[in-house]
């Protein structure tokens, strides 16, 4: 459709121009646009810059709704008051801003975090309520509701004036910002995003959930305490309904209208936000600015009517939401009455009108107009080796029960894996095999009896623990990482190396030109592959792929026979559960038999393709069914 | 009785009366979630919406129970409409925006509200009598009854449809598995938009007897949706009548801490009990441990 601008600039580097061609813009701005008010409304958008991008670290990274965000910026603007007052210095009382919302947030990140969705919303609303309450209530302390004042204390010998604060604020931010970007687009980053997708996953992986997930809150909350120090040496008054629930819904909304998941988004927000309330009080430009939106939101409806289709919600909804915001706009006797339920219109079109936030909007547009040079792809190093030498067996199980209600899904399996053995486990659905992977790999805690991984027990239950022992898996129902590239997933569960090495598991699974691509646009065979590289990268002692050939094509299959051999002379140990007949006999040394939760037979494959219970178990006794289901499985 | 433990078995009774308002707004909840694994965060607008809809039809010249019902109608019409255009869209995107879409309607709400009907807190007429019961020394007035009468009998009344009606039968297998149902012949939308119907219209509800005890004002949404939650949260998202014990429990609780501790203090052991709850026993109380599966 348009033309496509090739660009010899790598994307990063242009956002770094942009980025700091804004800083320096801001840090000038003041000369132009002069006056105490606009001074303090820009002082206002930096220090929610700094807020809106903690917020972003729980809100777009981790994907939970975080509604505490506005109660930690209070404690931490309270923790800074409270150390001017007793005569802290201005490092000092910001240092105390960030300490006073770090520790709270630290202390609610450990039951919050086990939570997830309206769970994990209703766990920060009430902490954030209850934080309310007691800066309310400690009027000994926080002089209560009449509010507390302080004096903005001196920086190293320097009076700060409003546009130094302001400077100052603006560096604060750039710093956050900077800081951000590394922390998030570093392997913790990369973590942070793995484990919103499959949090199953990402421990089974040993990449840890509860520590990234703690990280992210922690980190949120240090930018909120660092936001509120500003805010309190910024204003010198304090009150506590300053913080509650309409400034966290605010601020909630400034993240998504921004765009999740995005420094730039945190920034658009907190700019909105920030300026939002001062342009309801301007009718003309409020006018103007509705009618552009109610403008710009129609469009998208007119051209489907103009072509014959019928207009959908996503685009039909905004454009009434802005027609709305346009009727009071014009009709109602005073703007400032509506304020909320203008906010409300606005921020309703915006979410349900552009799902990924403005900064999400501008950055496809780019897309469509720019093509940016591509970051150059590493060199792919290493390849499938070896276990470190461990003692003992791999895997070591001993009478092994679990039940769920009155179903004995696994009853009493005793089993051992030996050194670079693959061992194939098939059985009818619902014979307890998967089931038997989940006590195995700590997803499950059994009811009795033992497993030991490369000769050390696993705390039961953990799938951690059972990682630390050397166990790897991948799932029967897939676990990727939606949000990250193929090349990106194997480098976050690495135990060693970098990119490199990354790039060297992605080419022994056949996806090295896949590398650049999202998990989410993978296809399904490729996404199974994937997921052995995954687990192959955690270099384990025991890999256990739990039916890696389901729902593949022929030629994948071949594929992934080449493969599994391949690991195998590499003396990986392999649990493979399978309902391809032929996979198993052509892959595994020995094969057990599982049925009805019970081990029913356990041989080589020849063995176990005469074993009479076997075919009973799989066939039935009946002698017609027998040959018909025959050559249906492929087994005798 | 000690006057000292009477005062206290009053604090208890009484809150633990209004508690039965919470359970109401909390059991609208779990229809929804049963349904279509939402919830309405704004539900405490429509509590407040409800009521002022009961104000104003009472005040119109509608009998007590015509502008009941009359606000039940109100309530449901902006049940079915939360879930049409704040709800629907973000569940088919499989993503957690439809928590923030019914922040942002509940916001535009209590702006109506303030624009509509004031910021001034309103009294709600009823027919009851004006004494108070007494019960052993507790004295109980008709409105506190009229709560817990009023929420019981809704909740047996739905629980019953959904039980022995075919089409609550209906929504109960689209809460199950909507595709599945949807290949029997079964309106998964439309099963879960009358969920969402059925949900309003007992806010609403909760909001006309709640209405008389305290008063009608655009303040009484947060709180109100907070509270809600958290029996519901507490209770188990499916646990039935849970929420009950649930309900009756926390308004205690929030009595006898307003009166112990000083009224500011009033929520704090709820919410304590809130994250202690959910950091122990996520899926409630009484509710199902679930079992991941992969």
């Amino acid at each position: 459709m348009s033309a496509v601008v090739d660009i010899r600039l790598r994307e990063k580097t242009a956002e770094r121009i942009v980025r700091i061609t804004l800083f320096i813009g801001l840090a000038l701005l003041p000369m132009l646009w002069q006056g105490q008010y606009a001074l303090g409304l820009l002082t206002l958008m930096a220090v929610y810059g700094v807020l809106l991008i903690g917020l972003d670290a729980t809100v777009g990274y981790l994907g939970q709704v975080n509604l505490a965000q506005a109660a930690l910026f209070g404690l931490g603007a309270y923790g800074t008051a409270l150390a001017v007052q007793s005569g802290a210095s201005f490092p000092m009382a910001l240092l105390a801003g960030i300490v006073a919302a770090l520790i709270p947030g630290a202390v609610l990140s450990l039951p919050a975090l086990r939570l997830e969705g309206p769970q994990f919303a209703l766990s920060t609303l009430s902490f954030a309520t209850l934080s309310v309450i007691i800066l309310n209530e400690s009027e000994s302390i926080t002089n209560g509701a009449m509010g507390i004042s302080i004096i903005r204390p001196r920086l190293f010998m320097v009076d700060l004036d409003a546009r130094g604060f302001y400077w100052l604020s603006l560096v604060i931010l750039f710093a956050a910002w900077w800081a951000s970007q590394m922390l998030l687009k570093s392997r913790i980053g990369l973590a942070i995003e793995a484990l919103r997708d499959s949090p199953t996953a990402t421990d089974s992986l040993g990449i840890g959930t509860l520590r990234h997930k703690v990280l992210a809150f922690a980190w949120g909350s240090a930018l909120a305490g660092l936001a509120g120090a500003l805010h309190a040496m910024n204003f010198g008054y304090l009150q506590p309904a300053a913080f509650g629930y309409d400034l966290m819904v605010m601020l909630l909304l400034g993240v998504v209208f921004g765009g999740r998941r995005s420094q730039w988004g945190a920034f658009v927000g907190a700019a909105v936000v920030a300026m939002l309330p001062n342009l309801l009080s301007n009718r003309t430009l409020f006018t103007g600015l509705v009618t552009i939106g109610s403008i710009l939101t129609l469009l998208p409806v007119i051209r489907r009517v103009m072509t014959r289709r019928v207009p959908i919600f996503r685009e039909v909804a905004p454009a009434v939401a802005m027609a709305v915001a346009l009727v009071l706009a014009f009709f109602a006797s005073n703007v400032e009455e509506w304020r909320k339920g203008i906010f409300a219109l606005f921020l309703f079109s915006a979410v349900v009108g552009l799902p990924n936030g403005l900064a999400g909007a501008v950055t496809a547009m780019l897309s469509r107009l720019i093509r940016f040079a591509p970051d150059p792809l590493p060199q792919a190093k290493g390849g499938i080796r070896s276990p470190e030498i461990f003692a003992g067996l791999p895997l070591h199980v001993s009478n092994l029960k679990k039940s769920f209600g009155g179903v004995r899904a696994v009853d009493g399996i005793t089993l051992d894996i030996g050194q670079g053995e693959t061992l194939g486990m098939i059985g009818p659905n619902g014979s307890g095999k998967t089931t038997f992977v989940n006590l195995v790999s700590g997803l499950y805690a059994p009811d009795s009896g033992s497993v030991e991984i490369a000769a050390t027990r696993p705390v039961p239950g953990s799938l951690m623990s059972a990682f630390s022992a050397g166990a790897a898996r991948t799932f029967q129902n897939l676990q990727p990482f939606s949000g990250l590239t193929a090349l990106e997933s194997i480098f976050v569960c690495q135990r060693d190396g970098g990119k490199s090495e990354a790039m060297g598991w992605l080419s022994a699974v056949g996806l090295e030109d896949k590398a650049r691509v999202l998990c989410s646009e993978l296809s399904y065979g490729n996404l199974r592959f994937l997921e052995i590289a995954r687990a192959l990268a955690t270099r384990p002692r025991l890999l256990m792929l739990d039916e890696p050939a389901a729902g593949m094509s022929r030629p994948d299959i071949l594929r992934l026979v080449d493969l599994v051999t391949s690991i195998n002379r590499a003396g990986v140990p392999v649990l493979l559960i399978e309902h391809h007949q032929d996979v198993v006999a052509e892959l595994c040394d020995r094969v057990a038999v599982m049925d009805d939760g019970r081990l029913i037979a356990l041989g080589t494959p020849d063995q176990i393709r005469r074993d009479p219970k076997v075919i009973e178990a799989y066939l039935g006794a009946d002698d017609t069914e027998t040959e018909a289901l025959c050559e249906t499985e492929g087994l005798c | 009785m000690d006057a000292k433990y009477l005062a206290l078995a009053q604090m208890a009774v009484g809150g633990g009366l209004m508690g039965m308002a919470y359970a109401l707004v909390a059991y609208g909840f779990q229809l929804t979630h049963a349904a279509g694994k939402a919830v309405n965060f704004g539900q405490g607008e429509l509590v407040m919406l409800g009521a002022f809809a009961g104000i104003s039809l009472s005040g119109i010249g509608l009998p007590y129970w015509l502008s009941v019902s009359g606000a039940m109608v109100v309530g449901a019409l902006l049940g079915w409409f939360v879930e049409r255009i704040a709800v629907r869209l973000a569940l088919q995107q499989r993503n957690e925006g439809w928590i923030l879409l019914t922040i942002i309607v509940g916001l535009f709400c209590v702006s109506l509200v303030e624009n509509i009907w004031g910021r001034e807190d309103r009294p709600f007429p009823t027919p009851w009598p004006a004494g108070a019961l007494d019960f052993f020394g507790i004295s109980v007035t008709w409105p506190e009854l009229a709560i817990a009468a009023g929420a019981l009998s809704i909740m047996t009344l739905v629980e019953l449809a959904k039980r022995y009606t075919m089409v609550g039968i209906a929504v109960q297998a689209v809460s199950a598995d909507p595709d599945a149902a949807e290949l029997c012949g079964i309106r998964s939308r439309s099963a879960i938009s009358l969920s969402w119907a059925v949900s309003g219209a007992a806010a609403a509800f909760a909001g006309t007897v709640i209405g008389p005890v305290t008063t009608v004002g655009p303040t009484m949404a947060a709180a109100l949706t907070l509270k809600a939650f958290s029996v519901a949260v507490v209770a188990g998202l499916d646990s039935g009548f849970g929420l009950v014990i649930a309900g009756v429990a926390l308004g205690a609780a929030e009595n006898l801490s307003g009166y112990l501790l000083g009224s500011g203090w009033r929520e704090a052991p709820g919410l304590i009990l809130l994250i202690l709850a959910l950091a122990l026993r996520p899926q409630g109380i009484f509710g199902k441990k679930i079992i991941r599966k992969v």
